[in-house]
């Protein structure tokens, strides 16, 4: 069966994810706090425990 | 003789190809991302990002598809990927409910208010399921396996979520309770009892359905082989019996729990990358509510790598890239050209699907699974107004060549 893709293309575009997701590594405060700036608030240990809904929407009772 | 006695098994080894360039390219970019993430997050993260993988795979082989399940059912009255799908339900609840009522410190399920956003939102994504080409997890999984008509669907369901976060505190604004888990009322046991009581008598409702077109009902839910090939074979390049993906997905969403303390979800994270292109672009996201809640404007603020649901959907891409190299099948929906109407559909079926998604408080995993699984009220509003729009969506499908 023949290639219904061009190799080189899924390479690039892989490629260019990988770019995209360094890039906002890099700009993060998780990198920061590796690179040892302390004080830093990085998402790794956060979690909203007040939150309604999983996209951490408030209640509709709190918004009355 | 022994030629005699080999020629079949050989004719079959030589006809089991494998794409060899796809495997190595998706195993490739599980180690470097999973190295990524190993080095600069923490190891759970890394189980979360294989367990995306895994769940990718047990996608793509057990062609778990909940777009094409529902409109099996309304079309052409066969109900065995519904009842694949009840079934996932239930075995999950079973697992979940339980373990999520023992209160482990940090772990919570997949609640959600029940009012106007929820039906509205649901009822959108129902319609943009059967435009779009897939739900949440099918969009994922056919963009992982090289399909360029989700890949459109993808970036405007992206496009969607975001549009969704600036309007849904409009939304929450409107008539509606906070969230209802059944545990609350029935306890643990009475809930679990309710919903496999629910999810029975759906069950029979897709058997009448399906009987009364047909005279019997297929049970290829329960097949435990695939008839055409031995275990080894299916097991590495499919396609699955429904049994193991819903062995795989069930305890992948517990497990997902265990690991990461809140259920699967796959949308928030399109959400995410949606606001962080807009930002790249000069739109400031943090003046909308949405992103200054707590959780979404960390989300913002933070790497993708750490956030569970952005891995768990990296991880999700390439199993299914991996899975579809495997099966040989990588980009093989593409291969003919995308016309117009086809493309539209894309593109409004990805909108929809996004912004109903965010309005709905999740896909059909964020919401529907992981909600029935945590016994939330609003899981089952979703599925109800979700069909609902599914059947509209149906519908339109023929207006845009899209067969049925």
């Amino acid at each position: 069966m023949a290639k219904a893709y061009h190799p080189l293309r899924i390479i690039l575009a892989l490629m260019v994810i990988l770019v995209l997701i360094l890039m906002d590594h890099l700009h993060s405060p998780t990198f920061r706090f590796n690179s040892g700036q302390g004080n830093v608030q990085t998402t790794l240990s956060q979690r909203d425990q007040s939150a309604c809904a999983p996209c951490g929407a408030p209640c509709p009772s709190a918004r009355e | 003789m022994n030629q005699a006695t080999n020629a079949p098994a050989e004719t079959a080894l030589a006809l089991w190809h494998i794409d060899r360039f796809v495997v190595l390219t998706a195993l490739a970019g599980l180690a470097v991302l999973g190295g990524l993430i190993w080095l600069e997050t923490a190891p759970f993260m890394v189980a979360l990002f294989a367990l995306g993988a895994l769940l990718g795979v047990a996608l793509y082989h057990g062609a778990f598809g909940f777009t094409a399940g529902w409109r099996n059912l309304v079309v052409h009255k066969r109900g065995a990927g519904m009842r694949a799908q009840l079934l996932l339900f239930g075995v999950t609840s079973i697992i979940m409910v339980p373990l999520l009522a023992l209160g482990k410190d940090g772990m919570v399920g997949a609640l959600a208010p029940v009012g106007t956003s929820l039906v509205v939102g649901s009822f959108i994504f129902g319609v943009g399921m059967q435009l779009g080409g897939g739900c949440g997890s099918g969009t994922l999984f056919s963009v992982g396996a090289g399909n360029l008509r989700m890949v459109v669907t993808l970036v405007f369901f992206i496009t969607g979520a975001v549009l969704g976060s600036i309007h849904l505190p409009w939304w929450l604004d409107q008539p509606g309770y906070d969230p209802i888990p059944l545990v609350r009322s029935f306890g643990v046991s009475g809930a679990v009892l309710l919903q496999l009581a629910a999810l029975g008598l759906l069950t029979l409702w897709v058997n009448r359905v399906e009987r009364r077109a047909h005279g019997q009902v297929q049970r290829e839910e329960w097949l435990w082989r695939n008839r055409q090939h031995g275990f080894f074979r299916t097991l590495i390049s499919g396609r699955w019996p429904f049994v193991w993906a819903i062995v795989i997905l069930a305890l992948g969403n517990v497990l997902t729990l265990l690991i990461s303390g809140a259920p699967w979800s796959i949308v928030f994270a399109f959400n995410v990358w949606g606001a962080k292109a807009a930002q790249a672009i000069g739109v400031n996201m943090s003046q909308f509510e949405f992103w200054q809640w707590s959780y979404p404007a960390m989300a913002l603020h933070d790497s993708v790598l750490a956030n569970t649901t952005s891995v768990m959907n990296f991880g999700l891409l390439l199993g299914a890239m991996l899975a579809a190299g495997l099966a040989n099948r990588f980009n093989a929906a593409s291969r003919q050209a995308m016309g117009k109407r086809p493309l539209l559909a894309a593109v409004i079926g990805g909108l929809l699907l996004g912004y109903g998604a965010r309005l709905g408080f999740g896909c059909n995993i964020g919401a529907l699974f992981s909600g029935i699984a945590s016994a939330s009220l609003h899981a089952w509003v979703w599925f109800a107004c979700a069909f609902t729009g599914s059947l509209i969506g149906i519908r339109l499908r023929p207006w845009f060549r899209l067969p049925n």
